[in-house]
């Protein structure tokens, strides 16, 4: 095939995609959609192998590919032109119940020649909470409706029937409608732009080039594992819940030219909903790999084939039904994402050619608060707090990391607007900002995550309630890299202001957590009530950092200090930088006197386990 | 001759053969191609506060802190519960 054709071919594909996310967007009336960018849109080969991976979260990528494969095996000498299926089973394909995939055959002059998917997380799914996450489900049969695979459009034609029995069962129909027919508006167009480039070039022409895209990722990527350093990397998280821990283990070990992820050593299957089922877990290793080793590879069917998984089965990796999963993605899901980021992280900075390509760990912790209750119009409103997407980035090898910069597996993420939130729930914002002292120290610092605090305002019920899933309270996730500190764990507090009404005080005018003089309590897990005067603060995790804080340019730390970046008392104590009480400028005779003293405090004694 | 086994570390060829070493300084740990993390100088602290204000989690999870014994340069670090196996990250020789 000439390499011009090629070239186009490749292009528009790319455009497909692009043009099929547009779509969704506009069609889409969620927030969690529209606005934080909870989606994903791919193109997939006719036997369901992944063609053309796409933006929004790239845990889904091979979920989806998977999800075409099980409709396939299902529906084998039923599929048609015009057809649209729909799959959400955790233990099939998806991360959980709520992110729907719809997928779609795409036929050409009668033949299936290639399949388009999609996801948003609906508005509701009939779990026994709303929007879905539902941290003390206790197992899946909880959780919602859960398809393995259905056909919502036959040839074209509305089945009705089955749409009504789903919106029979969730909370807002109309909103999961809007959702629904979003993504068969996706699929429409990702299937007409397919059919358009085949008749240009012809099917032949089409297929050979997505056959060569397929080698030619394979290739690249196997070249450029060629090039790294063979070896093993490791990983640990931690997840609480309730007091307990979880942990996911990690060693990703690299020879030649490919690459194996083996989570032997993480924990046994929680009781709790964070666990994840296998297609997850390989979602998860590959949604920082697209990124970090695949910055300029076509993220196909070839980018999988030189990496293995080993998930023991029966652990929160790889959970057996009926093990709860709802809030897989913010659980175990995205734990598996954090390993991954570390271990591909150290790998490439074991690299003089590719240092400049790792980075710590990003915002490994969504927090992932849904409010639900009666809006100020009188209707039902439920949905995620966005600022769960606005996390923050991890430093590199040459730099900080980016303060509220957003997430590796989700490169077009991003938060509402203030105003946005509060027209969508009957709540007003304290304040917003970013978080002092979030961002892992190191010579490159991690960068900044928020913090929040919300109160009822014009609710017709006097408030609402709010979901919490948050197991990274006790424990940082956001891991360093070369000495770098992991970035600060998230923190959720109920503030009672309400226990304090007849002593006359207003949250309103707190301008801080600390300058609020009600009762606070430190949550994390269930389902809590935003009534009255309460207020909930959510701080949340930083960047890990890289390298050695006491490295880090001085000057550079007394601006962090002057930007509210860092606490005067971070600055002394981790960096080592002393600033003259009056001036604020640094003292660099003090500053390297205390530095000398912290790194002769380091060696104290030699390691031993 | 080196070559890198992180950003701070390298391997180095001598008369004891190839060992793994402190790229500011070239003290040796390890030999290349094993876990040199026992052979660091280490200091625990409790992750609550580690950082600076925002870290309010467990008192009981430790930042280990692996430095250079001969220079005191931080080479790597990582959050553990208490006996818990250093991780280990091996660049074959």
């Amino acid at each position: 095939m000439d390499p011009i054709t090629f070239s186009i071919i490749r292009h528009r594909l790319f455009r497909v995609v692009d043009e099929a996310v547009i779509t969704l967007k506009h069609v889409s009336g969620s927030a969690i959609t529209n606005e934080g960018h909870d989606l994903m849109v791919s193109l997939y080969r006719a036997d369901g192998s992944l063609l053309m991976g796409g933006v929004g979260f790239l845990h889904h990528l091979t979920s989806a590919a998977e999800a075409c494969k099980a409709i396939i095996r299902r529906f084998k000498g039923n599929i048609h032109e015009g057809d649209v299926y729909l799959l959400n089973d955790p233990y099939t394909a998806a991360l959980h119940t709520s992110d729907i995939y719809l997928v779609a055959p795409i036929h050409f002059e009668g033949k299936l020649v290639a399949w388009s998917a999609c996801f948003v997380h609906v508005y509701d799914i009939g779990a026994m909470n709303p929007g879905g996450f539902s941290p003390d489900s206790p197992d899946i049969f909880t959780e919602g409706i859960s398809s393995p695979g259905l056909k919502l459009v036959d040839r074209g034609e509305m089945r009705q029937d089955v749409l009504d029995t789903l919106l029979n069962m969730v909370r807002s129909p109309e909103m999961v409608t809007l959702d629904i027919r979003s993504m068969i508006a996706c699929n429409n167009v990702a299937r007409d732009r397919m059919v358009s480039l085949i008749k240009k070039y012809g099917h032949p022409t089409v297929d050979e080039a997505c056959a060569t895209l397929i080698e030619q990722s394979e290739k690249l990527l196997r070249a450029r594992l060629s090039e790294l350093p063979d070896g093993q990397w490791q990983s640990r998280q931690y997840m609480d819940v309730k007091g307990e821990t979880a942990k996911v283990c990690l060693t990703m070990t690299k020879k030649g030219d490919s690459l194996v992820f083996d989570f032997t050593g993480s924990s046994p299957q929680s009781k709790y909903a964070l666990n994840c089922t296998k297609w997850a877990s390989l979602g998860g290793l590959f949604a920082p790999l697209f990124p970090l080793l695949c910055y300029d590879i076509t993220w196909n069917e070839g980018v999988i084939r030189p990496i293995t998984m080993i998930a023991p089965e029966g652990s929160i990796v790889n959970c057996t039904r009926p093990a709860p999963v709802s809030v897989a993605t913010v659980g175990a899901i995205q734990s598996v994402n954090n390993a991954a980021c570390a271990t591909i992280g150290k790998m490439l900075a074991a690299s003089e050619k590719y240092r400049n390509e790792a980075t710590a760990v990003w915002h490994a912790n969504h927090f992932a608060v849904f409010m639900f209750g009666t809006s100020q119009r009188g209707g039902l409103s439920i949905g995620i707090l966005t600022e769960t997407f606005a996390g923050a980035g991890g430093a590199r090898t040459f730099a900080d990391g980016v303060d509220v910069g957003g997430e590796i597996p989700n490169p077009i993420s991003r938060m509402a607007n203030v105003e946005t939130m509060e027209a969508t729930f009957p709540l007003r914002y304290l304040f917003r900002r970013r978080l002092i002292d979030s961002g892992g120290p190191g010579k490159y610092r991690g960068g900044l995550g928020m913090e929040i605090a919300l109160t009822p305002h014009d609710a017709p019920d006097g408030g609402l309630h709010y979901v919490v899933s948050g197991k990274g309270a006790k424990y940082s996730m956001s891991e360093g890299l070369a000495g770098g500190f992991p970035g600060a764990p998230n923190r959720y507090v109920w503030v009672h202001n309400n226990e304090t009404a007849g002593r006359n005080i207003d949250p309103s005018f707190a301008l801080t957590l600390d300058e609020m003089p009600a009762r606070k309590e430190d949550i994390s897990w269930g389902v809590f009530p935003l009534m009255g005067k309460d207020t909930l603060y959510v701080g949340w995790n930083g960047g890990g950092g890289f390298g050695d804080p006491l490295e880090r340019d001085a000057e550079q730390v007394r601006v962090d200090v002057e930007g509210r970046f860092v606490t005067p008392e971070a600055a002394r104590n981790v960096y080592g930088v002393v600033t003259d009480a009056k001036s604020g400028a640094v003292d660099l005779a003090a500053t390297k006197a205390l530095r000398e003293r912290l790194r002769g405090a380091r060696l104290e004694r030699r390691a031993a386990e | 001759m080196s070559r890198p086994v992180s950003a701070n570390l390298e391997i180095r060829t001598g008369k004891d053969g190839e060992r793994i070493a402190c790229s500011a300084c070239g003290h040796g740990l390890a030999p290349a191609g094993t876990p040199w993390k026992r052979h660091a100088a280490l200091r625990e602290i409790s992750m609550n506060g580690a950082g600076g204000k925002a870290y309010t989690g467990a008192p009981e999870a430790l930042l280990r802190q692996f430095s250079c014994p001969g220079c005191g340069t931080l080479l790597d670090s990582e959050m553990a519960l208490p006996g818990e196996p250093f991780l280990d990250d091996i660049v074959h020789a």
